[in-house]
């Protein structure tokens, strides 16, 4: 069965307005999604991630690169306005209050893409009665406006809105950051459910990384622009083998004190601006395996096991360094234990 | 002898209100109890709406107007900041108590380069001359680890990444080395590895100054390798109280368990926890603020607010229910 | 980095001057009265009437005349004035310092009066000055220039006889400064010509008066919305809560609320130098605002257009100057 989605060798460059300068914020950047699945981007703000999603829902132009959806190539003629695509890409944004007209009614904001898909007045009010009750909102929600609800309650409005219109791919770009801890569970739990209810296929960009463990079956680790590594969810968080991976991985704090990070890697300094990158690996001036050869020419994406890609000369040394207890998992063990005593 | 083991925060009974139009006033803060001592590292989580924001600002004796304090006290090294004329109370903040904010670029003076920014909180409360002070704040902006510091003495905030910017926070905090620090949600817009590397300097830089911390915060992960306490509020009150080992080996109060039961993969032991609010539902007053959501709620919760008592090993919780380690 | 600024702010002075220049030549030409009946009188013959247009290169098409306009004007000659006889650029050389002196002094007074106000009406919450503020932008807006300065001249000049009579710059019987600038108080000062100086200031003073009373209003608005609101900004909050001194802070906030009052003032400014035109006509000032009005009332285009294209580089300038201040207050402009 062919992907839902393919991207290949995506670029986007912005221009430096005043100089001749671009911002190389998207190198070359490969994945494939499939019908029902998460994948997830993770990296730190400015790698691209955000640069990709948009490109993914045709917000913006891409400089060089394919992206196939459903078997057709995107772009130039075909975008997401054209009619067989109309409705079937869809995007939540980052911030709630943000992304919804705070003058217009929740039902109405939730109606108003069905009406470019020509849907009869009875239809749409059944539909977003629909949507209303898989967001697990309250049905007089629907006369309310986007102030009187909480955070946690806009966000799942504007989820709403991407699945109205029974969408085969979301792009969710920082969905929970804005979010209390709480209200970020309770979204998360909702796109599970709605992506077992109805099949939506999910590209997750984030960099909450326990929420991309729980959520996505695959993960791609982002750095200044490309694909450094990806793997299955589960696989990347045990044994990641890009540099980059391992060192993100472990500044993640778990709520556990006796949980403290090995820091098998220190990344020195901060990325750097992705305009000029210098040729070879983009993490080579903070690595601490980088050697000659590493900033001379760029890796190629290796191949170790049958899903996992890494773009590194050293990944063999990563992957010797003490990785003996996956951090998530312990966390999940421990979890499991104190939550399943004492609930009334 | 007794003045080492004064604390340096002493927060009792502090009700902290603020009057809404034709309507009755809001308590942002209901009876806070809190002690923080010399050298001490505090956790204090709560979401938003909790009042963690309102209770930074009543100990720096900044309560926004209309918002005021109508009844309790804080001590900070054993004088109340809001009653202290405006100009003492000037002396000490910056100085004796600091405050680390969350979001530098928006607060640090745009138009003003930023070593002169952190030689100025020197300037105006330590009595050196400019030079001195300027050479201050350049060892300062080395000791957050601020790379080429010389030349990024005169960058401007809108200049600096969110990571640098928050240690230029950091560095304006430390400066003249306060007895408490006030992380307010400090490292919420950061990166994962950039927050780590801010909260491990943080710690280092507080510790070697022998201050104290209160850290505000959203994630109570962060509290779990930082503090030696924690303190749990929602909706204006603590909750729960307790030494950190023994809070996550097992959290007693129902909320305590929510904040940490969104960490977890399971929707269905979520659920256990969660109780839905359903339609028309309101909090009782005079009962417990978290009874609507609380899915240990019993008739005696909604009809009798608990007050925060103790529990075993030093723990205080505010609940009538809470729930105890394998005992009894 | 600033040169390549200013000369490519310069640059663009040529365009933007062209347009201003069509805009107003084809307004110009809308203003009804026809030159020839005024000049020749209502009882010409209608042969010297059009003998006179032809003349006068009226009677060809309007392309054409804009073209021979603008062909003349970039040799820097902009027509004769058929009321004075003389050549426009003349007569606005004569004229323009005495409305620059004018507006620029009254602008002075107007920030003198405004600003400091405007800041104290932000710090101070309650109270007199508080009050009185909040009443003078209301009204100031509200004053006619032209009633304030009769007002004023009969309550100085006709009543208490304290200030000097409203007519021109300087007293008939003294003999004006050597020109340097073209103020006649500045050029005193500078020459040491007391019996000048004092004339010429005592002239000043009712209408530097008027204009700074009327035009204060708005910087006082301005001045108090910009710093109430730079008080309540982040980074004020911030240095409240390094425990900066109150005066301190103060200044940092004025400084931020600076870039809009210039932005203000500049705007007056600009608009002054046609606006001041009824207060000069009350003291008879002899500036180039009168000039030009009275070359609309007697369909005389030339001073109209000449006076236009003037003041038009003169606000360019204007513009950079305060783009330039800009960048000196605000680095976030820089980058």
């Amino acid at each position: 069965m062919s992907a839902l989605l393919e991207v290949q060798n995506l670029v986007k460059l912005f221009p430096v307005s005043g100089s001749r300068k671009v911002v190389q914020a998207v190198n070359g950047v490969d994945f494939t999604i499939n019908r029902g699945e998460t994948l997830a981007l993770v990296g730190e703000s400015g790698a691209g991630k955000t640069t990709v999603g948009r490109a993914v829902v045709g917000l913006i132009e891409a400089t060089a690169g394919e992206i196939w959806f459903d078997g057709k190539r995107m772009g130039r003629g075909r975008n997401i306005r054209s009619s067989d695509i109309r409705g079937r890409i869809q995007l939540v944004f980052q911030e709630p209050a943000e992304s919804l007209d705070p003058r217009i009614r929740v039902g109405e904001t939730l109606g108003e893409p069905l009406r470019y898909l020509g849907l009869s007045r009875a239809d749409r009010d059944a539909r977003v009665r629909d949507v209303v009750s898989r967001l697990g909102l309250a049905e007089r929600v629907v006369d309310q406006f986007p102030l009187e609800l909480s955070a946690g309650q806009q966000q799942r409005v504007g989820i709403g809105r991407a699945i109205v219109t029974k969408p085969e791919l979301i792009v969710l770009d920082e969905p929970t950051s804005a979010l209390d801890p709480t209200a970020r569970a309770e979204i998360v739990d909702l796109l599970i459910r709605l992506q077992r209810d109805l099949g939506t296929a999910y590209l997750f960009i984030s960099h909450d990384l326990s929420t991309v463990r729980f959520l996505s079956h695959r993960v791609a680790v982002f750095y200044l622009g490309m694909i450094v590594e990806e793997a299955e969810s589960e696989e990347l968080f045990a044994r990641p083998l890009h540099p980059y991976s391992a060192g993100l991985l472990a500044s993640v704090l778990l709520p556990d004190p006796k949980l403290k990070q090995a820091k098998p890697i220190m990344l020195e300094g901060e990325i750097p601006s992705p305009i000029d990158l210098p040729s070879g690996c983009p993490l080579a001036g903070r690595c601490p395996f980088a050697d000659a050869q590493c900033r001379l020419a760029l890796p190629p994406a290796t191949a170790v096991g049958l899903t996992h890609y890494v773009r590194c000369y050293h990944h063999d040394r990563v992957a010797a360094l003490d990785h003996t207890v996956d951090h998530f998992a312990r966390l999940q063990a421990d979890m499991n234990k104190l939550l399943s005593a004492g609930a009334s | 002898m007794a003045e080492s083991t004064k604390p340096i925060l002493e927060i009792s009974e502090l009700w902290v209100t603020f009057p809404a139009y034709r309507a009755e006033a809001i308590h942002a803060l209901k009876g806070i109890d809190l002690r923080i001592d010399q050298g001490e590292f505090v956790g204090l989580v709560g979401e938003s709406g909790s009042g963690k924001t309102t209770l930074a600002r009543a100990v720096m004796g900044l309560v926004p107007p209309p918002g005021r304090v109508e009844r309790g006290r804080v001590l900070f090294n054993g004088r109340d900041l809001s009653r202290l004329d405006d100009d003492a109370r000037r002396a000490v903040l910056g100085h004796e108590l600091a405050m680390v904010i969350a979001n530098p670029r928006a607060e640090l003076n745009p138009v003003i380069p930023v070593g002169r920014q952190i030689s100025n909180v020197a300037y105006y409360h330590l009595g050196m001359g400019r030079a001195e002070t300027d050479r201050l704040a350049l060892n300062m902006l080395r000791a957050v680890g601020i790379p080429d510091p010389e030349r990024r003495f005169n960058a401007y905030p809108h200049d600096l990444s969110g990571g640098m910017a928050q240690r230029v926070a950091i560095a304006m905090a430390l400066i003249c080395s306060p007895k408490l620090v006030i992380s307010d949600d400090a490292t919420s817009g950061l990166d994962v590895t950039v927050q780590a590397q801010v909260l491990d300097l943080l710690r280092r830089m507080v510790g070697e100054k022998g201050a104290a911390a209160l850290f505000i915060t959203r994630d109570i992960a962060i509290t779990a390798h930082f503090c030696s306490r924690i303190a749990i509020i929602y909706a204006g009150e603590i909750v729960e109280l307790a030494e950190t080992a023994a809070f996550f080996e097992r959290p007693a109060h129902p909320y305590s368990i929510m904040l940490l039961a969104a960490f977890s993969h399971s929707p269905v032991l979520r659920a256990r926890w969660t109780r839905v609010l359903s339609d028309g539902e309101t909090v009782t007053t005079g009962g417990c603020t978290f009874a609507p959501r609380c899915v240990r709620r019993q008739n005696r919760c909604v009809v009798e607010a608990p007050t925060l008592r103790h529990l075993t090993g030093g723990r205080r919780v505010r609940c009538h229910f809470p729930v105890e380690s394998d005992t009894a | 980095m600033l040169l390549r600024y200013i000369a490519r702010r310069i640059l663009y002075v040529i365009p933007q001057l062209f347009g201003i220049i069509l805009v107003s030549f084809l307004l110009v030409k809308l203003i009804p009265g026809d030159p020839a009946v005024m000049m020749l009188g209502p009882t010409a013959s209608e042969q010297s009437l059009a003998a006179l247009r032809d003349k006068m290169g009226y009677s060809k098409p309007l392309w054409q005349q804009f073209t021979y306009y603008i062909g003349a004007a970039v040799h820097g000659d902009f027509g004769s004035s058929w009321q004075t006889t003389r050549p426009v650029t003349e007569d606005l050389f004569q004229r323009f310092p005495a409305t620059l002196e004018l507006v620029t002094f009254g602008l002075l007074a107007a920030i003198a009066i405004g600003f400091p106000l405007g800041v104290a009406a932000a710090r101070l919450q309650s109270g007199p000055v508080r009050k009185f503020a909040g009443y003078y932008g209301l009204l100031a807006g509200a004053i006619p220039d032209f009633w304030l300065a009769l007002v004023l001249i009969f309550v100085f000049y006709t009543r208490l006889g304290w200030s000097a009579p409203p007519l021109g710059r300087i007293d008939m019987a003294v003999a004006p400064p050597k020109t340097v600038t073209g103020s006649l108080v500045i050029d005193s000062l500078i020459v040491g010509d007391v019996d000048a100086l004092s004339s010429s200031f005592g002239h000043l003073v009712l209408p530097v008066l008027t204009l700074g009373i009327v035009n204060a209003g708005p910087i006082l608005k301005m001045t108090q919305t910009t710093v109430t609101r730079a008080f309540s900004s982040e980074f004020v909050r911030y240095a409240e809560m390094c425990g900066l001194p109150r005066r301190v802070v103060l200044r940092q906030a004025v400084r931020a609320a600076l870039p809009a009052v210039v932005t203000i003032i500049s705007v007056l400014y600009g608009f002054l130098i046609g606006g001041a035109v009824l207060v000069e006509i009350v003291f008879s000032w002899g500036g180039a605002g009168q000039y030009a009005v009275q070359g609309v009332l007697n369909a005389d285009v030339n001073p109209v257009l000449g006076f236009v294209v003037f003041s038009a580089v003169l606000s360019l300038i204007i513009y950079l100057v305060v783009d330039l201040i800009y960048f000196a207050l605000d680095p976030r402009t820089r980058g």
